[in-house]
């Protein structure tokens, strides 16, 4: 326990000092408000716009993680469809790669076209077609990743394919999939909040921002991003957690 | 006995060709005919590339030849499979990460449809075998490279296989740790009388575990010459550092002194002087 | 030539599904076959156009009036936010590799600061936009430098971490050897780190490469500049009601930039040196 306090020290040492020149900056140079607003009013603002703000990261967190549950069941699906069936996979990895290289943000106007401008499902659509990739890439690798050894043995008991996917294929695989869902899990929130600049309903992170920063209140823009960060954060230390659980590795799986 | 009609293992002519026709074609085994009589502690012995691991996975039937045909207990290798006749080891010990001790060696039982009290009966049994009854609950990160070998060898041996196929499997550990597995493997072949086919490098290490050992030779691999081992009589003891007395004896190096005239004149490229090569019957 | 065919066969697929689904709708009435649920996204020309009508559009004027092409107009707006992204892309991997160096050299420093790298990723950085461009304005900074710090932002971070993972990547054996020669901490980093970090380093600068153009194309929209991609697929969009295929014509536009950059970067790879490079994701297939 003081091992991890004392690994707590350097970061919390180096976020404050950071805050520090960050509030002395923008007070010792003069820098105005409207450029950079100091941490202490940004704080001020979360205070002040509280109510707005918690029900607007509640509403960008359901689609956040609604898109983030569904993105992941698709990805893993399609992942455990494709190694079973390599010439799916041969096909569908380059498509897969493709649409990684597609600027996501750039569907969010097709999908206000499928789903309706004011609807949430298009923001989600966004999330899920971000949030896809990583986990279908992760989870692909740790189905295929297999050591020979232990696939030989189990072919050496006469296990049938149903066996080695369930017995072997799938626990290989669980710990790149965890990986997969912290490195997607921060990824949902922005998703979300980029699909936002493009419709949806108002009362969101997004909207937010963007209202606040047209009229110039830039620490109420800020006090949205902050917010936008910690329902990041949190979704990625769930994530985290969810794979410190997994027993059978030291660290919890790389990947 | 009916291991006089029928033998372990016959091996009949098998050659294995990967990429055929292409321009990286290998041949791997060439004219490869061996038999293996019921009990018997066979070792494979050569340098590498001789092919000795692939001659291993086509008796295994993890490897189809390109010719010849092999049987195992009279039937083809195939059914053999089928029937779960097989235990295997590698060098990697191969446990599942997410499988604790006991139920990396109820595997196998699991899949050759055990009940649950039967499985849990006998990896105990298992465990006691190999003298890890108190890690039957520990992740196999949690061992030594040692006792996760010897996981391996009470998961190959779970099931009671009629054939224990090992490749290399001490290849990985420290010299103490090896003589101390060889032991192990001794006295537990001796309590169970299996038959075990051994790929290795080492030359003491077949010679003290082995009733005959295969010298093969690379490119293509064939058989260069078969050398008898008899070290006297066994040690009558379970205690493995009594055991460790063979490995002084008189006979130990002269055995060990054939095979490696054996290796060498393979180097040399002139035929085993021990043995006469391609007849390997026991 | 394997892997072009493999991919022409996931294109070909691609189309076929889109057809297929319009054309099962346009059977059903936007029905699953046989059952009386919806289909989630109706499979009107509006909604859906045909593929060959959005290559059509292509060769259409832009505007009535207007010579220019479509397929020409969105050339030359993907090279607009090509330069952004590159300009972007080339910053922020010189950032990512001095903060993994700096890293590298002080254990204080990477445990103060690598918490922050990883956490400047939960910052809804495309939330920063707008703001980037209002500070960009009241500066020096034109528009598409503001655009190109966008994309850094996004750029930075993979270059970082994984620069980071493979200096650190050597085995202790082989830093004890360099050492046993004597050899300072510059030869050590020139002559060992920087070789092994090369099958870490690729992959981080293929993601980079397309975040530098998500960037690029999100910052062009915030910031409403002219004569990008991100601005072409807005005014689309907002047209959309009128002539649907162009704002797909615009996302494949956008796709085939993205496609293009990661390219780029495997060309360079691969001229960098066969088999030292081997990316993680492509092995095992």
């Amino acid at each position: 326990m003081g091992e991890r306090m004392n690994g707590l020290i350097p970061p919390v040492v180096f976020g404050v000092a950071f805050l520090a020149v960050w509030e002395l900056a923008v007070v010792g140079f003069g820098i105005q408000e409207f450029l950079l607003p100091k941490p202490s009013s940004i704080l001020e603002a979360i205070g002040a716009d509280w109510s707005v703000l918690s029900e607007a990261a509640i509403q960008t967190g359901i689609i956040a993680v609604s898109g983030l549950v569904i993105g992941v069941v698709i990805g893993a699906l399609l992942a455990l469809l494709v190694t079973r069936f390599g010439r799916i996979g041969e096909a569908a990895t380059p498509l897969a790669v493709a649409l990684n290289a597609t600027p996501i943000v750039a569907l969010a106007p097709i999908f206000n076209a499928w789903f309706g401008i004011t609807s949430f499902r298009s923001n989600q659509a966004v999330v899920v077609a971000v949030v896809f990739f990583p986990v279908f890439i992760n989870t692909a690798r740790g189905l295929l990743e297999v050591h020979p050894d232990q696939l030989e043995l189990m072919r050496s008991y006469a296990a049938g394919e149903w066996s080695i996917l369930r017995r072997v294929k799938i626990p290989n695989a669980l710990p790149f999939f965890l990986t997969s869902l912290r490195l997607a899990a921060p990824l949902s929130v922005i998703a979300a909040i980029v699909a936002e600049y493009f419709g949806g309903p108002q009362n969101r992170l997004g909207p937010v921002i963007t209202q606040n920063a047209s009229v110039a209140r830039y620490d109420s823009a800020w006090a949205a991003i902050v917010m936008a960060s910690i329902l990041g954060l949190v979704l990625f230390w769930l994530a985290a957690a969810l794979e410190r659980l997994v027993p059978w590795t030291q660290t919890g799986g790389e990947g | 006995m009916m291991g006089e009609v029928t033998p372990a293992v016959t091996v009949d002519g098998v050659d294995m060709v990967f990429n055929a026709g292409s321009e990286n074609e290998v041949v791997a085994l060439r004219e490869i005919d061996v038999t293996v009589q019921r009990g018997e502690f066979v070792s494979l012995i050569g340098p590498s590339g001789c092919g000795k691991s692939t001659m291993l996975r086509v008796i295994g039937d993890l490897l189809q030849p390109t010719a010849g045909s092999v049987e195992v207990f009279g039937q083809a290798a195939s059914s053999a499979r089928q029937n779960r006749s097989y235990g295997m080891a590698f060098q990697s010990a191969g446990l599942f990460d997410w499988r604790k001790v006991a139920a990396n060696i109820e595997l196998p039982l699991e899949i050759g449809g055990w009940s649950k009290p039967d499985r849990e009966a006998r990896s105990r049994e298992m465990l006691k075998l190999v003298r890890l009854e108190d890690f039957a609950d520990h992740y196999p990160w949690q061992l030594s490279g040692g006792m996760q070998q010897r996981v391996a060898i009470a998961r190959a041996l779970s099931f009671q296989p009629d054939l224990l196929l090992m490749d290399e499997p001490f290849g990985a550990l420290d010299e103490m740790t090896r003589e101390y597995m060889q032991s192990e493997l001794l006295r537990i072949y001796s309590e169970l009388g299996t038959t075990v086919i051994f790929v290795t490098h080492s030359i003491p290490e077949a010679v003290y575990l082995s009733n005959r050992v295969v010298v093969l030779s690379p490119r293509p691999g064939r058989i260069h010459a078969v050398v008898d081992i008899d070290l006297g009589p066994p040690v009558e003891s379970t205690d493995s550092a009594k055991a460790d007395e063979i490995r002084e004896r008189e006979s130990f190096f002269e055995m060990t002194t054939q095979v490696r005239a054996a290796l060498r004149s393979v180097e040399a490229g002139t035929p085993g002087r021990a043995g006469s090569p391609g007849v390997a019957d026991g | 030539m394997r892997r072009a065919l493999s991919v022409l066969g996931g294109i070909g697929t691609l189309i076929v599904l889109w057809e297929g689904y319009k054309a099962v709708g346009g059977l059903t009435g936007d029905q699953w076959p046989a059952t009386p649920w919806g289909l989630p996204v109706p499979t009107d020309d509006l909604t859906m156009p045909h593929v060959i009508d959005i290559m059509r559009t292509l060769g259409r004027p832009v505007q009535r009036g207007r010579d220019e092409i479509l397929a020409v107009f969105l050339f030359k707006a993907a090279l607009s936010t090509f330069w952004k992204a590159a300009l972007g892309f080339a910053l922020g991997t010189v950032i990512g590799w001095s903060l993994a160096v700096l890293m590298l050299r002080s254990r204080l420093v990477e445990r103060g600061l690598l918490p922050w790298i990883n956490i400047s990723q939960t910052v809804p950085l495309i939330a920063l936009a707008p703001i980037v461009v209002t500070w960009g304005r009241t500066t020096f900074l034109s528009d598409s430098l503001s655009v190109a710090l966008i994309a850094t932002y996004l750029t930075f971070f993979p270059v970082a971490v994984n620069a980071l993972r493979g200096l650190q990547s050597p085995r202790p054996a082989d830093l004890e050897l360099l050492r046993s020669y004597a050899a300072t901490e510059r030869e050590i980093l020139m002559k060992l780190r920087l070789p092994a970090s090369r099958p870490y380093l690729f992959p981080a600068l293929k993601l980079a490469a397309t975040l530098s153009v998500v960037g690029a194309i999100v910052g062009e929209i915030s910031a409403g500049v002219r004569g990008g991609l991100g601005r072409a697929i807005l005014e689309f969009a907002s047209r959309y009601s009128t002539a649907p295929a162009r704002l797909y014509a615009g996302v494949v536009g956008a796709a085939l930039l993205g496609l293009a950059v990661f390219g780029l970067v495997s060309l360079v790879e691969r001229s960098a040196g066969r088999g030292a490079g081997r990316s993680l994701a492509g092995e095992g297939t």
